[in-house]
């Protein structure tokens, strides 16, 4: 079965805005993040159980605003005792659901729920200010951030510091909307859509 | 704007937030007579004190917790914030 992303209809590849006359390179990169493995990983309230030695591909369970990583999967901090594991590995679900009893956890598939943005370059920072209030100088490279985009509530993952690269994590019904903010706002720098 | 700290994520901005009414207001015990005033003072009846108020907010597009906060309603500065089982001094 083929899937279909919430914006596979608008995403339109090539390069856009004021892109003239400039380093292709200092361009902003703008792409929509496919074939992702999401779930959402919650321990229920009240109970006392550790959780230091729990891990997900190898990766333990980040602290506040902190995200873990590897080169196939991430986890995010979004909430207390709440976290979002990413992965390019499509059966992980069957070692969390092994790894993770379900009287302690909730543990729910969210790959097909939420559309995901990711850009690239120098001037992301300033893609971020256009539309959201969060205070991006305390935010770095292994940090995310719930916050607000243009009033849609996102998920930021900051990846990597150099050649600045944030990913936006989304509802699905809103990946439409956060598209046309996102690339609105790359509009005055020009970008490049993969 | 508003900056308020969540005991969570930090100091962030009003727009992340969502007013969640009185923290004082007390529910009735369970199982116990309640008369109907005294449901409908839970329910409905509220103070609009002017200067500090110990108020719910919810983080609703951050961590998605409520928690606790004083204000002061008429000049909206925010004294402090406290996770929803701590009590504010």
């Amino acid at each position: 079965m083929k899937t279909i992303t919430s914006i596979e209809n608008i995403y339109q590849s090539g390069k856009f805005g004021d892109y003239q006359s400039k380093n292709e390179e200092k361009l902003i990169k703008v792409s929509e993040v496919k074939n992702l493995f999401i779930c959402q990983v919650v321990k229920y309230k009240n109970l006392k159980i550790d959780i230091t030695n729990k891990n997900i591909d190898g990766l333990n369970l980040p602290k506040e605003l902190k995200t873990c990583t590897n080169s196939s999967t991430r986890i995010l901090w979004i909430g207390p005792e709440n976290w979002l594991v990413t992965s390019l590995k499509k059966d992980l679900l069957l070692e969390i659901n092994n790894n993770f009893n379900s009287n302690e956890f909730a543990v729910t598939d969210l790959s097909h729920s939420r559309a995901v943005l990711e850009i690239e370059g120098e001037l992301s920072n300033e893609v971020i200010k256009k539309g959201s209030p969060l205070n991006i100088n305390d935010l770095k490279e292994g940090n995310c951030a719930n916050t607000v985009y243009n009033g849609i509530t996102v998920t930021i993952d900051f990846i990597k510091d150099e050649t600045k690269t944030v990913r936006f994590f989304a509802l699905r019904s809103f990946g439409e909307s956060l598209y046309e903010s996102l690339t609105d706002a790359c509009l005055e720098y020009g970008y490049i859509a993969k | 704007m508003l900056h308020i700290k969540c005991p969570y994520c930090g100091i962030r901005s009003q727009k992340e937030f969502a007013y969640g009414g009185d923290a004082t207001v007390k529910r009735p015990k369970l199982n116990s007579e309640v008369s109907d005033k005294e449901w409908d003072d839970f329910v409905y009846m509220r103070k609009s004190p002017r200067g500090k108020h110990t108020e719910l907010w919810h983080h609703i597009s951050g961590c998605r917790q409520w928690f606790k906060a004083q204000r002061d309603t008429t000049t909206h500065e925010i004294f402090e914030t406290a996770k929803i089982n701590e009590e504010i001094k």
